[in-house]
């Protein structure tokens, strides 16, 4: 089978999100079949400036196919229409604009990928927010399958979007959470879709010690490892553990791992070791007390599924729909919402060392059954066999519901797109049996992505 | 937040988070809202109960002010009235008769009517300006007297904010007295405990019977006990008193007659002389100690 994965950027030193996840994807489906990537020659998320050469390349033993991006991002234009779309009632023809804004518009990788010169049997399409997922998918719906990596923001109440979820030939969501809210956006309850998620290649034996003396830490710390990015929820994390380190632990760290848009705080117990390789990070995540995720919107937190495949708990944010329901189906970690609970929570991880062993012993099985490698090869395999399967029975419904006519694009006639989010129900998807909490809805947005 | 109870790995998430939010209801006493927790943030209530936040020289500027700012007093107005005819009048005869001749040829080269107009309304603005700037006056008089009660009841809340703060910081130290003394009891109770061993035959138990029945079960009358003074019948007759009181009933009951009888001290001696010292003392009696403190 020859397979498309198309994904925004590609690269050996794009270290994270829907990149890294296409990635892994890519290099482990390539085990079992042809595998192509095809993406642009942008490196810069905000810019989508082409960096890279167009043309062919290889990456891990795995084709790489890039194409230029037509115009770089201009953030005030995109602010302004994402304002426009996201907040007020607006045209179809005005979301059309906002997507070519928001980009990587690359008409050409569009072509390139629906064309019968590529002959793919199926694209993944990652990403389901860009231009070249939405103009991808369209293109070639009968053999696209769509990997959303949506987080709860209003870019997904879009309303060209909900045509899109309803007219591929699968989707492979991250969570149970981004499936239910992409089900109550679209109703695309029809559309074979699976919950996979992503493994992580984390290595069978890991030297705490050595990090600890690489960088000087003692003592027990708290790490946290990502973009250090108020949008990541890092500002209240600081404040907080601030605030806990003066009023509750005595020697307890914070250990920052990843590259910084804030200023770190000037706390002695508040170290900031900036981008690392994968060794040092997995090493530093081993000696954790504990790996905390403030972020408010993931749809799936690959660090969290690595700390739990090392065997530590994770404190995650509450409001986060995503982390909250892993931590309660793992059992393999907390939440917390305001501060007390953030208090009430690390203390009881910092105190009770059975209490986080068995927490770390929940996540690793939790990891091991759901987020190991063979488990997620299999889910894309078994997916892939059932859409040849029923290519062969002709048994698969190609629908892609058209653009509205000339006029009717051009009519205000959408709601604004926070809106439109905001009416679907949100709250973690807990285990059959566990009571339910009051459905929560979200009115603010993430306003970046 | 460290008692969790483990069992191997059944770990229920959502009831550990139930039980976290609990122990912060029970800490805070009320469950609020994040919007209510937010808004009490917002509130310094510090600065308001903390009499070492307020200002020093409060008063004292407040008198300052008081005494730099005096009403200015409002000069008389003298408000000059005019009418149609004020520009023609004169206090000479010919010359008002001259003028009133030479009108129409007046009128015929000016217009004088909205100048008239203009001159009369602003007479009329006059005479409402001195009316309010009384009114004015009138009022400010007013605030100054309001002002002098708001001096004293300034001078008490600040007087009575700092006893209150005194106060506070008193109550404070007691209750942590309080519970040190609490603690090291505690402490002392349990050691007690662990040290002091119980042997059956140590202390016969009739002696302490003997000594519990007479309380319990009233001696009969006519038999005074002597006390270890050698006092006869001295607490009998006090319970026998309180007794006949009205309403007294819980008082008379065996089970609280002791703490009923706090405040009887030579009856408890008595008991105790009578009882002898005993070997054991069960930790029931020195909780009740403890709380008796």
């Amino acid at each position: 089978m020859k397979l498309a994965v198309v994904v925004q950027r590609y690269g050996a030193e794009i270290n994270g999100g829907a990149e890294l996840h296409a990635r892994y994807v890519a290099e482990h489906l390539a085990r079992h079949h042809e595998v192509e990537v095809v993406t642009t020659c942008a490196r810069d998320y905000v810019t989508w400036r082409n960096e890279w050469p167009a043309g062919e390349d290889a990456l891990n033993g795995v084709r790489v196919r890039r194409f230029p991006v037509r115009r770089e991002r201009d953030p005030g234009d995109f602010g302004r229409r994402s304002a426009r779309v996201f907040d007020r009632p607006h045209s179809v023809n005005d979301e059309l604009a906002w997507l070519e804004s928001e980009g990587p518009a690359s008409p050409a990788l569009t072509r390139y990928v629906a064309s019968r010169e590529a002959g793919y049997d199926f694209a993944f399409f990652f990403s389901a927010r860009y231009y070249h997922a939405w103009h991808g998918a369209r293109a070639m719906p009968e053999r696209a399958v769509l990997v959303p990596t949506a987080e709860r923001e209003p870019a997904v109440g879009v309303s060209i979007f909900a045509p899109v979820f309803r007219g591929v030939r699968a989707l492979m969501y991250n969570s149970y959470e981004e499936r239910a809210m992409i089900q109550g956006v679209s109703g695309n309850h029809a559309v074979p879709g699976v919950v996979v998620g992503v493994g992580s290649d984390v290595p069978a034996k890991t030297d705490a010690g050595r990090a600890r003396r690489r960088f000087g830490i003692d003592g027990p710390y708290l790490i946290y490892v990502g973009r250090i990015d108020e949008n990541k929820g890092c500002r209240e994390l600081f404040g907080f553990f601030e605030s806990y380190a003066r009023q509750r632990s005595r020697d307890l760290s914070l250990v920052l791992v990843g590259n910084t848009l804030l200023p770190i705080p000037e706390h002695p117990r508040v170290r900031h070791l900036g981008f690392l390789d994968d060794r040092d990070k997995f090493d530093l995540i081993a000696g954790a007390t504990a790996l905390v995720m403030p972020s408010y919107f993931e749809s799936l937190s690959m660090v969290a599924l690595e700390a739990w495949a090392l065997g530590r708990p994770v404190l995650a944010n509450g409001r986060c729909d995503v982390l909250r329901g892993q931590c309660v189906r793992s059992r393999a970690g907390l939440y917390y919402e305001n501060f007390e609970e953030f208090v009430g929570t690390l203390e009881a991880i910092e105190r009770n060392p059975h209490f986080r062993q068995a927490l770390g012993a929940n996540g690793r099985e939790y990891f091991r059954r759901h987020y190991a490698w063979p488990v997620i090869e299999q889910k894309y395999l078994d997916m892939l066999a059932r859409l040849d399967e029923e290519n062969r029975r002709q048994a698969h419904r190609a629908a892609m519901e058209p653009l509205p006519g000339w006029f009717a694009r051009r009519r205000s006639t959408c709601r604004p797109a926070a809106e439109v989010l905001a009416a679907v129900p949100a709250g973690p998807v807990l285990p059959a049996g566990a009571p339910r909490p009051a459905p929560r809805r979200h009115d603010d947005h993430d306003p970046d992505e | 937040m460290t008692d969790f109870t483990l069992r191997s790995d059944q770990i229920d998430v959502e009831q550990i988070m139930r039980q976290i939010r609990a122990r912060i209801k029970e800490k805070r006493g009320v469950d609020y809202t994040e919007e209510e927790m937010r808004e009490l943030a917002s509130v310094k209530l510090e600065r308001f109960l903390d009499p070492r936040a307020l200002r020093a020289d409060l008063l004292q500027h407040f008198r300052q002010q008081q005494a730099r700012d005096p009403l200015p007093p409002v000069p008389p107005l003298e408000n000059y009235a005019f009418d149609a005819d004020t520009i023609y009048k004169s206090h000479r005869g010919p010359l008002r008769w001259i003028r009133r001749l030479l009108n129409p040829l007046l009128k015929l080269l000016f217009n004088p009517n909205p100048l008239i107009h203009v001159l009369h309304l602003q007479g009329r603005i006059n005479t409402q300006l001195v009316e309010h700037l009384d009114a004015l006056h009138r009022e400010m008089s007013r605030r100054d007297e309001l002002g002098a009660l708001n001096y004293e009841v300034m001078t008490n809340l600040v007087l009575e904010l700092t006893r209150l703060g005194i106060e506070n910081r008193n109550v404070k130290m007691r209750v942590e007295s309080l519970s040190t003394r609490l603690d090291f009891d505690e402490r002392r109770a349990r050691a007690l405990e662990g040290v002091v061993q119980y042997r059956p035959g140590a202390v016969p138990s009739a002696p302490a019977e003997e000594t519990r029945k007479p309380e319990a079960g009233e001696p009969a009358e006519g038999q005074p006990e002597p006390d270890a003074a050698g006092r006869p019948g001295k607490r009998r007759r006090r319970r026998r008193g309180r007794r006949r009181g009205p309403g007294d009933e819980l008082g008379a009951s065996p089970e609280n007659g002791g703490a009923d009888e706090g405040n009887d001290r030579s009856a408890r001696e008595a008991d105790q002389a009578h009882a002898g010292s005993p070997e054991i003392t069960p930790p029931a009696g020195e909780s009740g100690d403890v709380d008796s403190q």
